[in-house]
């Protein structure tokens, strides 16, 4: 799901050298913009659902009439309805706030910890850095999708924050490994050295000199990996141990749908799709974050 | 597991796919409408006998244990290799199948007289002692078969099954062998309904011969039975089994020669092999009815069985205190649409508390209270005192019951005006049956039963009488004490009528009170491929002996 990436920076004092070019190579690229507008139209319906699910006259994700069942897209269902006769567009959009929720709630708790492993294995180095090397390694042994379906099927309820945490469980070990490279590499730098021998704290080197430089091919990633999420999280719901009603998300949509395919394509088709844009430019848009912090890479 | 006592579950493909895990009584409702070819039951067909060569392929999940007194996931093969005493027809008629006759003066005393001329598929004679002994095997505790609630009503069941200890013998005092064809059963108490429990699925009254106590083990993987099919091989796990036709049966000849009953982990992969013409029979899950009825037409078949889904009330929460309540709930549901929309049609709405293959089933007894009316629901509810708080309706998760559970919610929400009506589907059925068990649920939640022998008696004990389905796993929370007494009173009944009469009163003050929502009558759902010809059924199940194939 997330690519290992050989982080190449140029070392600065404040990061801002690298920002500024990073920024330069983006915006001459077309499709940056293009990603850059859905994710961020994603983000607005998910801060607001309740403007834009009342669009077409639905907007209650909760009001759904059975003898409006499997109807096509028509008026007052821009997108039809489902099996309970919900409107697949209202749940699209409600649906956005959980998927993004996940997506970006599992990123942040991963990031936490890879910031704290890698950090802490990179600049201490020796043992501390062969221990945490090691249980990284024990945590991307792990199948993922194995892992995650064993402990969600244990967890009785299963919400946004619980399977927001089973997924960090099993996304931080490549983040980790990413952030240590990059805090080896700034750690030899010049800046890093003077800033020892000035005789500063460790904590404030690391804070002030080392995770800023650190950052950049981080987020990268992270950015693929919030698309790679909220595809995760479809796929567990989708199999039944992920999300569960009353929740309204994409992979319930997909796993209710899934069975009235042949009678009701619909149903899957809309879901699916904005699955697919969602995801598709959040991980694009990763990509070029990262080809730009890496012109090596290309 | 719970207790195996007195778990009642009818033998279908559907049922054994979707209710493996299940414990005991609680397979998956399926659907609806008898296919085009109705049938009477297991009466003989004008058949020629059986055909030479001709074969049937059946879609089957693992079965587990063989043997009649242990087996509870493998219906299907035990009756086609046994016959029981009696037989049952989806319209409730008793016809004597290997007993010649079982009569009682008094309902507590019962003679059974075996058909002469039977014999095992080793070639030994079916004799009364191979009855009285199975009978006392299964029912001997420390043997810890799964069948032997079946059999608790009989006079020294206890005895074989002590509180604590071991039991002091290993034969119940209510079992005498007359003569090689004649044995008399006495019961604790008297019981009517007797020669209906001897029927078809009622696996653990099926006779063992004396040649199985030698190796139980081996009769487990090879059972030998006086049936219509024998097994040539043992069974080993996960492989299919084959029946062949039995050349010395004594019954009505089966009519296809072998059946092999083909071993699937996966329902809609079963599908797809009989939609390829791999398979010739398979059950049908509740979200591939629609999918089903289009791809099949003739050869989709919806048996009325002995099984009926209703809505459980958590009786222990004061806020259903107040009959108007649990009307309101009951009214707020379109069952006609629910049926349309998720089972193609095929179920049929509950207007009573027994299924209607149970003989003398008052349908209608629930009148408007079964009745679609949002506008009266609304109004006995706010009569009532109005809704405060959650209402979580509970299921357990993995049977395919999920768009059910959640057109109940939305329909509770919608039409009772209740915003915290939301659904929750529990990991497993053993999550929800301690829930149950608990009175943890914090709503109206899954409640069903499937009864094995079609008797009134049968699902209104499970749910009505404490302990009466062995333990609780989806009872009723309320017992009304006068039920009670019109149950056991009905049971002592000889004549059915009176017997009848006696449930239909007990109903009426179900109707009254509403401790428990009726809500749809079940069908087990089969699809075939174009090689059967002819697809009879019995209370639900294929009757395989009579499935008729074209070669």
């Amino acid at each position: 799901m997330t690519v290992e990436i050989e982080p190449s920076v140029t070392p600065a004092a404040d990061g801002s050298v690298v920002r500024r070019g990073v920024w330069r190579t983006l915006r001459r690229r077309p499709a940056f913009w293009v990603c850059l507008v859905a994710v961020a139209l994603l983000a607005v319906v998910a801060a607001w659902p309740a403007g834009f699910g009342g669009l077409f006259g639905g907007g209650d994700p909760y009001d759904c009439d059975l003898l409006e069942s499997a109807v096509g897209p028509g008026p007052g269902h821009p997108l039809g309805t489902d099996l309970q006769g919900c409107d697949i567009y209202t749940g699209l959009v409600y649906g956005t706030r959980t998927s993004l929720s996940i997506g970006l709630l599992t990123t942040a708790l991963a990031l936490g910890i890879a910031f704290l492993v890698g950090t802490t294995a990179g600049y201490r180095g020796g043992w501390a850095d062969s221990v945490l090397a090691r249980v990284t390694d024990i945590f991307l042994g792990f199948p993922f999708i194995l892992g995650a379906i064993i402990i969600l099927n244990s967890t009785g309820d299963r919400s946004v924050l619980t399977v927001s945490v089973v997924l960090a469980i099993f996304t931080w070990p490549t983040m980790a490994r990413i952030v240590r490279t990059s805090v080896r590499q700034v750690c030899d730098a010049e800046f890093v050295a003077a800033a020892r021998a000035m005789g500063l704290r460790s904590s404030r080197i690391v804070v002030r000199y080392v995770l800023p430089n650190a950052l950049g091919p981080t987020l990268a990633v992270a950015t693929i990996t919030v698309g790679g999420v909220i595809v995760a999280e479809s796929t567990l719901t989708f199999l039944g141990v992920g999300l569960q009603a009353p929740s309204v998300s994409w992979g319930l949509q997909l796993a209710s749908a899934q069975a009235q395919f042949q009678e009701h394509p619909h149903m899957l088709l809309f879901p699916s799709l904005v699955l697919s844009v969602t995801v598709i430019s959040l991980i694009a848009l990763g990509d070029m974050l990262r080809d730009a912090l890496d012109p090596r890479g290309r | 597991m719970q207790h195996p006592h007195r778990r009642r579950r009818r033998a279908a493909v559907v049922a054994v796919a979707f209710a493996l895990a299940l414990t005991g009584a609680c397979s998956v409702p399926a659907g609806d409408e008898p296919g085009s070819e109705e049938s009477g039951g297991a009466q003989p067909s004008a058949s020629s006998g059986t055909q030479p060569g001709t074969s049937l392929v059946v879609a089957e999940s693992e079965p587990g244990d063989l043997n009649p007194g242990k087996q509870i996931t493998a219906y299907d093969q035990v009756m086609a290799l046994y016959t029981s005493l009696t037989d049952v027809a989806t319209d409730g008629t008793v016809t004597m199948a290997a007993a010649d006759s079982v009569t009682s003066d008094d309902a507590t005393t019962w003679t059974i007289k075996l058909k002469d001329g039977w014999t095992f598929h080793n070639g030994e004679p079916v004799t009364s002692s191979s009855y009285v002994d199975a009978w006392n095997a299964t029912a001997y505790g420390p043997n810890a078969w799964a069948n032997s609630g079946q059999l608790a009503e009989i006079a020294g069941y206890d005895d074989l099954n002590p509180e604590s200890g071991k039991p002091t013998t290993d034969t119940m005092s209510g079992l005498a062998v007359v003569d090689d064809l004649t044995f008399t059963v006495t019961l604790s108490a008297p019981d009517g309904q007797f020669p209906l429990q001897l029927s078809q699925a009622q696996t653990g009254l099926f006779p063992i011969p004396e040649s199985a106590f030698d190796d139980l083990d081996a009769y487990n993987l090879q059972p030998v039975g006086q049936g219509p099919y024998m097994m040539t091989e043992p069974h080993q796990e996960n492989e299919d089994i084959t029946v062949v036709a039995y050349d010395d049966y004594a019954g009505t000849a089966p009519l296809t020669e072998s059946i092999v009953f083909k071993n699937y982990a996966d329902t809609s992969t079963a599908y797809n092999d009989v939609l390829a013409g791999n398979v010739d029979v398979a059950g049908v899950a509740p979200a591939k009815i629609a999918t089903a009825m289009k791809e099949f037409g003739d050869h989709f078949y919806a048996n009325p069985a002995p099984g009926i889904a209703f809505l459980g009330l958590p009786l222990w929460d004061e806020r259903y205190d107040d009959v108007r309540v649990r009307q309101a709930i009951s009214m707020a549901i379109d069952r006609d649409t629910i049926n349309d929309v998720i089972y193609g049609g095929q179920l049929e709405p509950a207007t009573a508390f027994t299924p209607p293959t149970e003989p003398g089933t008052p349908e209608g007894v629930c009148g408007e209270w079964c009745t679609y009316d949002p506008t009266k629901a609304k109004q006995l509810l706010e009569e009532a005192g109005g809704w405060s708080g959650e209402m979580v309706v509970t299921y357990p998760g993995g049977f395919g019951l999920d768009e059910l559970y959640k057109a109940y919610a939305n329909q509770l929400r919608q039409n009772l005006g209740i915003d915290e009506v939301t659904t929750k589907s529990t990991a497993d059925f053993a999550e929800f049956a301690e829930l149950r068990a608990d009175a943890k649920l914090e709503g109206p939640y899954f409640s069903r039963w499937g009864a094995l022998y079609p008797s009134q008696q049968n699902t209104l004990r499970a749910f009505f009488v404490p302990g009466g389905g062995g333990g609780c796993t989806n009872c009723s929370a309320s017992q009304p004490d006068e039920v009670v007494d019109l149950l056991e009173q009905a049971d002592g009944q000889v004549d059915q009528d009176a017997a009848i009469a006696l449930y239909g009163q007990a109903q009426e003050i179900l109707a009254e009170q509403l401790p428990i929502i009726p809500m749809f009558y079940e069908k087990y759902m089969f699809v075939t491929s174009d090689k059967v010809s002819d697809f009879p059924s019995s209370q639900g199940s294929p009757v395989w002996s009579q499935v008729a194939v074209s070669s």
